[in-house]
């Protein structure tokens, strides 16, 4: 690589230079110049004295930082009494069915009061689900999730029978038997002492077989769960329909591309937008697949087996009302770190735009 | 009274400065006008801002920061051509009489070999050749690293030695094979 000679360089340009006749006006028009504007600045001197002195710039940053941090953290702290809220209300809903539940077990059966208890409950929860099948079936739109499991004793002998009769009971709702398991208490026993049926139904028609499952014998417990996923229903719908936009563009794009390498490129994209679609319409499916029946699990057990269920004590109760907290605690630390992270992130961005415009502006003023 | 030492001072810093800062800001710009244009307002901002001196480490490297910056505002101005050719014409006007004229033909080619360049290298070739300037000291006027600067001067040196008008001074100056036989 050849580079002019430094020694040459120095030279020519000297001698460029030398061209130029420094004028003696030009010094004095600097001169004046400056002793005017020197002038006016002593005039301004004061107030821009206040100005930089007052501080109130760092105040301001402070307050607009307290406001963000505020505004990001509100939102959260509704959320989270919002949630204790709730957690609250459904506790206090539980207990209530409890000691309704124990009311109610002095008016029936001789069998314990566990058993009471629970026939209490599933009759209170049958009611409310109930209610929210009436919500789903309400709106075309709402996305209802359903699953539930109940206990049955029968009377001895006739497990499988109420096997058979559940089965029939999900055709008849236009649903079926997804899977039966039945058990013989001894290995020589001819009969069945208890069972387990998997039934799935219709979502419209789930709270109906959960009423009506509990008619076959007798209900010591039952748990349901509902589950609204509209929202993950409309947003996986949402994002297909973008990615499937982009996928349209990109076909179009390939419509032009000429190049080998400008249609190696599209076609990667367009396989990436395929894969995504696919995966993200799997879930949908699924979600579909869900929402679209409801599963039951019913078991069955003989009289003569019946297992009294465990009551929590005082103590156990608190044990795991506090592991609850901890794992709500867990829970609330997780999800702050996001919006801590955001704020960290904004911060850094202002520092660093504040900072910009600084130096540009006393770059600028020199 | 104080105005008046102030005013002073102003003067010791024009007797200083004043005639090679002008003349960088002209081999910069290539125009007799623009150049006294920049550094007036580079001497009255420096003038202004003279307290922030307190905070720069050395009093050269940062007028020249306020002359390089002045300068790069008139570049992005966009020069109008009227101005660019009257400096050509004065120097075409001047190398036609005879008493100056190998120097200023050289002085003309450098002028043009300059106003070639883009404005980042003839600046700190400019600075570095002509001011006088340290690497770190140009580092300091242009705001970049010392490497950026480096790299900087080794690209307008390649050019320039690259230049046709640099090319066709060098080749005259050296004895063709003819004269050496002759």
């Amino acid at each position: 690589m050849t580079l002019i000679d430094e020694t040459t360089l120095r030279e020519a340009l000297h001698e460029a230079a030398a061209d130029f006749e420094v004028s003696r006006e030009a010094t004095d028009r600097i001169l004046n110049e400056a002793s005017g504007a020197d002038a006016r600045e002593r005039a301004r001197r004061v107030p821009s004295f206040v100005r930089q002195r007052s501080g109130g710039r760092t105040a301001l940053i402070a307050a607009a930082l307290v406001l963000v941090v505020g505004a990001m953290s509100l939102p959260l702290m509704r959320d989270e009494g919002r949630s204790a809220k709730n957690s609250n209300a459904q506790h206090r809903a539980a207990s209530g069915q409890t000691v309704q539940g124990s009311g109610f077990s002095g008016n029936t059966t001789k069998s314990g009061s566990a058993t009471s208890l629970s026939a209490a409950t599933a009759e209170k929860t049958a009611v409310t689900v109930t209610g929210a099948q009436a919500v789903a079936t309400s709106s075309h739109s709402l996305k209802i999730e359903s699953s539930g499991t109940v206990g049955l004793t029968v009377s001895n002998g006739s497990v499988q029978t109420s096997l058979a009769k559940l089965g029939s009971l999900a055709k008849e709702d236009g649903g079926f038997v997804v899977s039966t398991e039945a058990v013989a208490s001894t290995q020589k026993s001819a009969n069945y002492s208890n069972g387990t049926i998997v039934l799935q139904v219709p979502q419209r028609l789930f709270a109906t077989l959960v009423t009506q499952v509990q008619h076959v014998g007798r209900s010591t417990s039952i748990n349901v769960q509902s589950s609204d996923v509209t929202s993950q229903y409309v947003d996986l719908q949402a994002r297909i329909t973008a990615l499937d936009a982009s996928r349209r563009q990109y076909l179009s794009i390939m419509t032009r591309a000429t190049t080998i390498g400008d249609i190696l490129a599209v076609q990667a994209q367009l396989n990436s937008l395929q894969s995504q679609i696919e995966q993200l319409q799997g879930q949908m499916n699924l979600l579909d697949n869900e929402t679209t029946y409801g599963s039951l699990t019913v078991r069955l057990t003989e009289a003569g087996h019946l297992t009294s269920a465990k009551h929590s004590s005082g103590l156990a109760k608190a044990w795991r009302d506090s592991i609850e907290g901890f794992v709500a605690g867990f829970e609330w630390l997780i999800r702050i770190t996001g919006p801590m992270l955001f704020v960290a992130l904004l911060l850094g961005a202002l520092y660093g735009v504040t900072k910009f415009i600084r130096r540009a502006i006393r770059r600028r003023r020199i | 009274m104080e105005a008046t030492a102030e005013v002073h001072d102003l003067e010791a810093w024009l007797k200083e400065g004043y005639p090679q800062s002008v003349r960088t800001a002209y081999l910069i710009l290539g125009n007799r006008l623009d150049a006294e244009d920049a550094v007036q307002e580079a001497f009255l901002r420096a003038w202004k801002f003279r307290d922030s001196l307190s905070m720069e480490s050395s009093f050269k490297p940062w007028l020249y920061r306020v002359v390089v910056n002045t300068c790069n505002s008139k570049l992005r101005q966009e020069i109008p051509h009227r101005d660019r050719r009257s400096g050509e014409e004065q120097l075409r006007t001047i190398s036609t009489s005879e008493d100056v004229s190998s120097r200023v033909g050289l002085s003309s080619d450098m002028m043009r070999a300059l106003a070639d360049l883009p404005d980042h290298l003839r600046i700190a070739v400019v600075l570095r050749y002509y001011a006088d300037l340290s690497e770190r000291e140009i580092a300091i006027a242009i705001d970049r690293k010392t490497g950026t600067v480096k790299s900087r001067l080794n690209e307008a040196r390649r050019r320039l030695a690259m230049h046709p008008a640099l090319q066709a001074e060098a080749s005259k100056d050296s004895p063709t094979n003819e004269e050496a036989i002759g």
